[in-house]
């Protein structure tokens, strides 16, 4: 088992000193920062003078090198545009994205796996249909669309809720909704799906000959099973949800790490870029090692196969 | 009632509402503008102004400058009450106001002024401070700039949005809490005071009551930073803010509609305009000046500014903006299709040519180069839209790379000189040819210390670039925004070729 975590480890490593080679390089295609820190028509002296300010003068392998050290003394560097440390600027969106996550993972699973099970049990009925439409819409309508009709609806036409920006309850229920739903809709399929392959098995045809009542079947013998890949999935989304939420915050200025990387791609701020990237990289590649290790924790065959 | 009784009656009256004054002068509310670009802590710190008109919507309600635009006045003095040219022009003389105080308590004095000056490190300071020779305290309250040699624009550069570098910060708070300790906690002689800031969020700042022109009206200002321009509408709708800046076409439209809400337009110095960069080529067809003629007679610019910015824009005849300093206007290009045509046939081109690309960025060349293309082909100019993200196009703009056309657009603070060594002189950033004639008077115009004269050659120079059809200017963008219900004094197009609200001392909320 010892060998087994050291290795997975290694893993996990190698791929965040990947992730950091690739966001590096990558956002260094996109072309010269500085353009965008001045107004057009600036002179070449200005330019250059932005570029020295930013370090950007010196050779790539040199800037790699230094935030290779950087990181490894746990600094993330200083924000282009804000002129801040990026960590300071992280920490202070994190908050708020934990808490519309938190917010619209609660939703999210709320209506998803009620309404998966339901379309389960009364498959190619009148819920499963209903279902099926109410996933195909979340999973195709565009979330900045139903975060501007939500605005309109809910705050301009009804004055019900705030139109933007964090501080109370009631400013987390739009984006929340908004953010929710495409989960919603994914949790749903799958709960379905999965209720719909456990609610086949053997075990349960065997609970039901036994005569259970078909509530503790469904409770009992089916959910528990069909809960597992769905939670997992849930794990995964609740970290897409906290670092990539852009477009619901853009439309909601949610003071969160999406729009803090909306505003770093759209500044060609590297560091902020670099990163928002990095440390959502981290968050799934620890998330991934937990889940590796408590697989193998439940089943040990994996521990010998991998 | 007797007479005494009467004095006695009116003197009570007289001094209840002399007591009750002062009360009344307390600021007092909150006014709350959505805006719609990130704050950055480098906007309070003059130092490191990036030569874009964006910072000085901070600046002007934290800080304050020597000398600066003001309602009325280009050049309006400030923290300097006067100043002085020398004959020779090498010698500027500030006269400062005294009693002026920083947030902090601490007095402003000439050391402020020359730190200031010597620690801004922003645009266009290798320039400035190759220009300058040395700064000199004569006494507390007086500083003297001597230059390397006359330099007609030194005003225009110190003096002006075009750098940061009069505005004055406090020397002994710099020094004590750094430069990084500076944007986390400013410390100016604005009107207003720094609270708290979240960096892309909010910034709050509250009034300075010892602010030496006058202690402001309203108590609070709140700028709260909404990307999105649809909910910046709706926030201004709800009475969640009281004014949103930059709303455009169809919501400016609903914005105008809308009862309560007022459409407040204003203007910095800012053109987009067409760059003909085939015209040194005797291959291309631009090489032709009817050809470029015909671009321009082509162009509906009252059908586009009413399309896009219901008609509030100022239509372009010139790459200059007709705020800036020494701008000629040049006789406007009237829609004219018909004569396009014609001139493309004497050209050579009955039948219309294939005339490459037009590239521009991603903002203004979709919004503004889509209807220039639809022109330019009615007319058989036959051309393709070519929108770059806005870094890449004018890395390639600068790099010379793009070919045909390109929509150019700026709002570099500065005056006609200025945006023209950048577009139509050789050596320029974003010029793609000259003409020596041209080179030779803009070089005698630098050196020109008499206003009139130099006029007289910048005139010149900008009929020469209008007769030569250098470009194809469109339009001057207006910067559209919302003011709600409840400002009486908005601040918006109170300082000309200022896009924001202010002076913040002077605003006001109804019924205050």
């Amino acid at each position: 088992m010892k060998r087994f975590i050291v290795k997975r480890l290694g893993y996990a490593v190698l791929s965040l000193l990947l992730l950091s080679l690739t966001i590096f390089l990558l956002v260094r295609l996109t072309g010269d920062p500085s353009v965008l820190l001045v107004e057009p028509g600036a002179s070449k002296e200005d330019l250059a003078a932005v570029r020295v300010q930013l370090g950007l003068d010196r050779p790539i392998w040199v800037q790699y090198g230094q935030f290779m050290s950087s990181l490894a003394r746990g600094d993330l560097g200083h924000s282009f545009y804000y002129r801040t440390p990026v960590l300071e600027l992280y920490l202070t969106r994190l908050p708020h994205s934990l808490l519309l996550a938190a917010a619209a993972m609660v939703f999210s699973l709320l209506v998803g796996i009620p309404s998966g099970i339901i379309a389960a049990v009364r498959v190619n009925r009148w819920w499963d249909s209903a279902g099926k439409i109410f996933a195909l819409l979340g999973l195709s309508l565009p979330s900045f669309w139903v975060g501007l009709v939500m605005i309109l609806f809910f705050s301009v036409y009804l004055g019900w809720l705030p139109s933007s920006g964090s501080g109370t309850a009631l400013h987390v229920i739009m984006p929340a909704f908004a953010l929710g739903w495409y989960f919603a809709a994914a949790h749903m399929r799958l709960t379905r799906s999965s209720m719909l392959e456990v609610l086949g098995s053997e075990y349960v045809k065997l609970a039901r000959l036994k005569g259970l009542p078909e509530a503790l079947v469904i409770a009992k013998h089916a959910f528990k099973n069909a809960l597992i890949p769905v939670v997992t999935l849930a794990g995964i989304n609740l970290v897409i949800m906290v670092n990539v939420a852009v477009v619901v915050e853009t439309v909601f200025a949610w003071p969160g790490v999406g729009r803090l990387l909306y505003e770093g791609i759209a500044f060609r701020d590297f560091p902020v870029v670099q990163a928002t990237v990095l440390i959502g990289g981290a968050m799934i590649v620890i998330v991934n090692f937990f889940v590796d290790i408590l697989y193998a924790v439940i089943d040990p065959r994996i521990r010998y196969e991998r | 009632m007797t007479r005494s009784r009467a004095y006695s009656f009116i003197l009570a009256v007289a001094v209840a509402i002399a007591a009750a004054a002062p009360a009344a002068a307390e600021p007092s509310g909150q006014m709350t503008w959505a805006v719609h670009v990130s704050l950055a802590p480098t906007w309070f710190d003059p130092a490191e102004t990036p030569g874009i008109i964006t910072p000085f919507m901070v600046l002007y309600a934290l800080h304050d400058a020597l000398v600066k635009p003001m309602p009325g006045n280009a050049m309006a003095p400030s923290l300097a009450e006067s100043w002085t040219m020398s004959k020779d022009g090498l010698t500027y003389e500030f006269v400062l106001r005294k009693g002026v105080k920083f947030h902090n308590g601490d007095a402003m004095t000439a050391e402020d002024v020359k730190f200031s000056f010597e620690r801004y490190r922003g645009a266009s300071s290798a320039d400035l401070k190759a220009k300058v020779a040395r700064v000199d305290i004569v006494d507390p309250y007086r500083v003297r700039f001597t230059l390397k040699r006359p330099w007609p624009d030194f005003l225009t550069f110190y003096a002006t949005p075009a750098t940061g570098a009069a505005w004055i910060v406090p020397k002994k708070y710099v020094e004590k809490v750094g430069d990084d300790g500076f944007k986390k906690a400013p410390v100016g002689a604005g009107p207003y005071r720094f609270v708290s800031f979240k960096p892309g969020v909010e910034l709050v700042l509250e009034a300075f009551d010892g602010y030496w022109r006058k202690t402001p009206s309203v108590k609070t200002l709140v700028f709260r930073v909404i990307p999105d321009e649809s909910t910046r509408l709706a926030a201004l709708k709800r009475g969640e803010v009281d004014i949103a800046y930059s709303i455009t076409g169809p919501l400016a439209e609903e914005l105008k509609r809308t009862p309560g809400l007022t459409l407040a337009p204003t203007f910095f110095p800012f053109t987009i305009w067409m760059a003909f960069t085939e015209q040194w080529d005797p291959k291309s067809p631009w090489h032709d000046k009817r050809v470029r003629l015909a671009a321009n007679y082509a162009i509906d610019r009252q059908g586009i500014n009413q399309a896009v910015y219901l008609g509030y824009s100022k239509l372009a005849y010139s790459f200059v903006p007709q705020g800036m300093e020494y701008y000629w206007a040049p006789p406007p290009y009237p829609y004219d299709p018909k004569r396009a045509t014609k001139l493309l046939a004497e050209a050579g081109y009955p039948n219309g040519f294939d005339a490459g690309e037009l590239s521009g960025d991603m903002i203004y060349g979709t919004a503004i180069g889509e209807p220039v293309v639809n022109y330019l082909q009615a007319v058989g100019i036959r051309i393709r839209l070519r929108p770059l993200e806005r870094a890449a196009f004018y890395q390639e703009l600068a790099e010379k790379k793009l070919r045909f056309v390109v929509q150019n657009g700026s709002g570099a603070p500065g005056n006609a000189p200025t945006r023209i060594e950048v577009n139509a002189v050789t050596g320029g950033r974003y010029a793609y040819g000259a003409y020596p004639d041209i080179d030779g008077l803009f070089s005698e115009q630098a050196n020109e210390m008499n206003p009139r004269v130099r006029r007289q050659l910048l005139d010149k120079i900008q009929q020469m670039i209008h007769e030569r059809v250098m470009f194809g200017p469109v339009i001057e963008p207006a910067f559209l925004n919302g003011v709600g219900a409840r400002p009486a004094v908005h601040g918006l197009g109170l300082i000309k070729n200022h896009a924001y609200s202010a002076p913040y001392e002077d605003l006001k909320l109804k019924g205050k």
